[in-house]
């Protein structure tokens, strides 16, 4: 009977083990779901961090860009997106005739003479065919370049008169800066200055972390707003 | 061709006989082949349509505007044929094809790009005969994009002959 009692105690002391076991393994599971519901977790998070896009805000003082509709010089009907997408764009109004969009269609033409922010789209916008000549326009264009003829966008952006410049935050669908030069370089360097992208003169970097890419940026911003270009010689110290 | 500004989603490009309301952040260019076409070739329209900034140079089936592609992009080419391929067994199908995710494949491209997928469809729409060429950025985002892609299908408009 001792024996008995015994083994019938061992028994139910294994199945208390078990019973507790199994009990502690759907709590566990029960506790996994409702981190997954609730999106909360006690414990490490489960997946990996992207890194932020880093973007500056916008300057309130410029207005909102419009997507731009027309026709290239090959007669392509064009409708290209400006607002609301990942890509900054660079608009350049040049017309045919101008004296300074001389200069501007030129450096266009010279391989290497663009440098832009990484991501950023380059749009050459003279009028349409009925207030442009586009004879004129096919002997100054490069190949390669987008040249998109549309006179509702030179309404839209009110552009005051050729060469004009507008930058555009694609994201947020702002204009980030506008306004002229004397040649393409000097404007991108007052691009450059206005919205502290050292990319205008340096060209697209290779990809780096957020952090990296916000310390940069800082960086420039600093040295842009005392003056100092890329290939300043203040930047590269004294030989003595 | 409508004017957009912030907040409004959809610029219409109309050009050929053919009409297509753009979605947000979608953008699209439509040509005629020139006479450079080979004999083969029809000078009938070509419409790209993308989510992504499309090169100013682009083949009839994208080569120039997918290798610019991102994994979340996604490039379509409404490629017109001449009227007569009308009534082949190619052009059988009647209606812009819907493409499901189980259409894609990377055996499709084209231009065959790391991580891409392509599907290529024949068919006859108001009498006029296309070729519905569409390439996904990414696996990843199939489902996503295929949504992406019908929502643009449903806004294209062939007018006949």
């Amino acid at each position: 009977m001792t024996i008995l009692v015994l083994i019938e105690t061992v028994l139910l002391a294994v199945l208390t083990v078990l019973v507790a076991g199994l009990l502690r393994a759907y709590g566990t599971v029960l506790r996994r779901l409702h981190e997954i519901d609730s999106g909360t977790t006690s414990g490490p998070r489960q997946f990996d961090l992207q890194p932020t896009p880093v973007r500056r805000p916008v300057d309130p003082e410029f207005g909102p860009a419009h997507d731009i509709t027309g026709e290239t010089l090959d007669g392509e009907i064009v409708s290209t997106r400006v607002v609301g997408v990942e890509h900054d764009t660079l608009l350049l109004f040049l017309s045919s005739g101008c004296v300074t969009c001389e200069t501007f269609w030129a450096e266009l033409g010279m391989p290497g003479a663009i440098q832009l922010p990484s991501g950023t789209r380059l749009l050459v916008v003279p009028q349409s065919a009925a207030d442009e000549s586009p004879d004129d326009l096919a002997e100054v264009a490069p190949a390669g370049v987008d040249v998109v003829l549309s006179s509702d966008a030179w309404r839209d952006y009110e552009v005051p008169g050729s060469p004009h410049v507008v930058f555009v935050d694609g994201p947020s669908g702002r204009i980030r800066g506008e306004g002229t030069g004397q040649s393409l370089h000097q404007v991108a360097e007052l691009l450059a200055r206005a919205t502290g992208e050292a990319g205008f003169l340096t060209g697209s970097s290779t990809p780096k972390s957020a952090r990296d890419q916000q310390q940069e940026m800082s960086v420039d911003r600093e040295l842009l707003a005392a003056g100092i270009l890329p290939g300043d010689p203040r930047l590269y110290g004294s030989n003595e | 061709m409508n004017r957009t500004a912030v907040g409004a989603p959809l610029t219409t490009v109309a050009a050929h006989g053919l009409r297509v309301d753009l979605p947000q952040r979608w953008e699209a260019r439509v040509y005629l082949r020139d006479a450079t076409a080979g004999e083969s070739e029809s000078i009938n329209p070509v419409v790209h349509l993308g989510n992504f900034a499309l090169p100013p140079r682009r083949g009839d089936y994208g080569s120039g505007a997918v290798e610019v592609m991102r994994a979340a992009h996604a490039f379509i080419a409404l490629v017109e044929f001449g009227a007569a391929e009308l009534d082949t067994p190619l052009f059988a199908a009647q209606g812009v094809p819907r493409p499901n995710v189980v259409d894609f494949a990377p055996n499709a491209l084209q231009r065959r790009l790391p991580g891409q997928l392509g599907m290529q469809r024949f068919f006859t729409e108001n009498g006029r005969t296309f070729c519905l060429y569409v390439v996904l950025g990414s696996a990843r985002f199939a489902a996503q994009l295929v949504g992406e892609v019908h929502d643009v299908l449903d806004h294209v408009a062939v007018e006949s002959r």
